[in-house]
């Protein structure tokens, strides 16, 4: 077996990407998940971002984007994170808390506009390190809108060691509706 | 929402100035009025018939908007051809320049040929509607910035008070009617080779 096929790479996809699908069930998310088989990989998303997508005017709050694909097991929510942006950086040893405070200042410093709380942004670049951390035999590979986000994934995780990262940008964000859903994007590349 | 007018001023060689007002402010808010200017600014030297074949209100309606906007020096008329036979308009070009929070907002015709088709992405009309058109100018002028990869949308929802996914609807929409983006087939990858030299600050992210 060859290194490429024992290693596990799971797909850690942004709100954009989701919002650009469309709510199931349609063809955009059919072929999806039809993706994610065929790619043997699991789509992740972090807490806040599940938050972001739920329909909280519903009793109880439903997620009409992300539900059924949680149900059917190709979707995974990861568990909340622990840590707070208002602690500082200097007092934080966790890893998946340090790299959340990275990117958000990652993500102030490449921005010309005046300073932004970023903590939902940078949970994307927190769940890489997570899943590195908690998984010796793993690639990851990340999909968003936003490039300077896009960016701070493939920056923020080799400073604790994590190579084995690939980060996907669509622009415009309306086409990940067309190239998100197939078996190359959700596959690691090694270029 | 505060902000602090800087100046309104006609740009490029359209006329010396912008007279009415009250035009220029329905020029903002009304959807036909904003995409009869865009034809006009679009189509230099067309002819009221010609702008009456493609309106989506009454001839009656296109002469008085046409009326209204070269009362206001929005729209001028002239005699391309020569002849005089055929009345011919152009429209003027214009910027209001505002600073709002710090980031510097500019009302276009640009801006307004998204107003154009509020009809077609309902967004826009809910954004000026509840949020005003100088909100929805700054969020204009963000969503050019995010094409550039200058911020995220959740930073445009922070900086606009508007709720991310009221950005996602109108980063969309304005991506669609200004054709921002590449036109690659595939996304643009980054690895870590990609972006080592990107500066990474250690310092604290608390304020």
């Amino acid at each position: 077996m060859t290194e490429s096929a024992e290693r596990y790479t799971a797909n850690i996809v942004d709100t954009v990407i989701f919002r650009s699908l469309g709510k199931p069930p349609n063809q955009h998310v059919e072929s999806l998940k039809q993706a994610v088989a065929a790619a043997s990989t699991e789509l992740w998303v972090p807490p806040a971002i599940y938050r972001e997508l739920t329909d909280s005017s519903q009793e109880p709050p439903q997620n009409p984007y992300l539900d059924s694909g949680v149900a059917d097991g190709w979707i995974r929510v990861a568990s909340p994170f622990s840590g707070n942006r208002e602690t500082p950086y200097e007092s934080v040893s966790d890893p998946v808390q340090q790299a959340q405070h990275l990117a958000d200042g990652y993500l102030n410093e490449q921005s010309k506009y005046p300073e932004t709380n970023n903590w939902r942004d940078a949970s994307v670049v927190a769940l890489a390190v997570r899943l590195f951390e908690e998984n010796t035999r793993i690639r990851v590979i990340t999909h968003t809108a936003d490039e300077n986000l896009a960016r701070a994934c493939a920056r923020i995780p080799p400073e604790f060691g994590y190579h084995n990262i690939e980060s996907r940008y669509y622009n415009p964000p309306q086409t990940a509706k067309r190239r998100f859903p197939t078996v190359e994007s959700l596959s690691w590349r090694g270029e | 929402m505060s902000y602090d007018t800087e100046h309104v001023r006609n740009a490029g060689d359209g006329p010396a100035r912008i007279t009415g007002l009250p035009t220029f402010t329905a020029l903002l808010t009304n959807p036909d009025l904003a995409d009869l200017y865009t034809q006009v600014r679009q189509e230099a030297g067309v002819t009221a018939p010609e702008l009456i074949e493609e309106a989506n209100v009454s001839k009656k309606t296109v002469y008085d908007y046409l009326h209204r906007l070269e009362q206001a020096g929005l729209v001028v008329e002239t005699d391309a051809d020569g002849t005089g036979a055929t009345s011919r308009y152009e429209a003027a070009a214009f910027e209001l320049a505002l600073t709002i929070r710090g980031i510097e907002v500019s009302v276009t015709p640009e801006l307004v040929a998204v107003i154009a088709r509020a009809k077609e992405y309902p967004v826009i009309t809910r954004v000026c509607d509840d949020n005003g058109v100088v909100a929805f100018a700054l969020a204009h002028d963000l969503i050019k910035a995010h094409s550039e990869g200058e911020l995220t949308i959740r930073q445009i929802a922070e900086l606009t008070d508007l709720s991310t996914g009221t950005v996602y609807d109108l980063v969309e929409a304005v991506y669609a009617i200004h054709d921002l983006g590449d036109d690659a087939e595939e996304p643009t990858t980054y690895s870590p080779a990609d972006v080592a030299n990107d500066e990474l600050s250690l310092e604290s992210t608390d304020e």
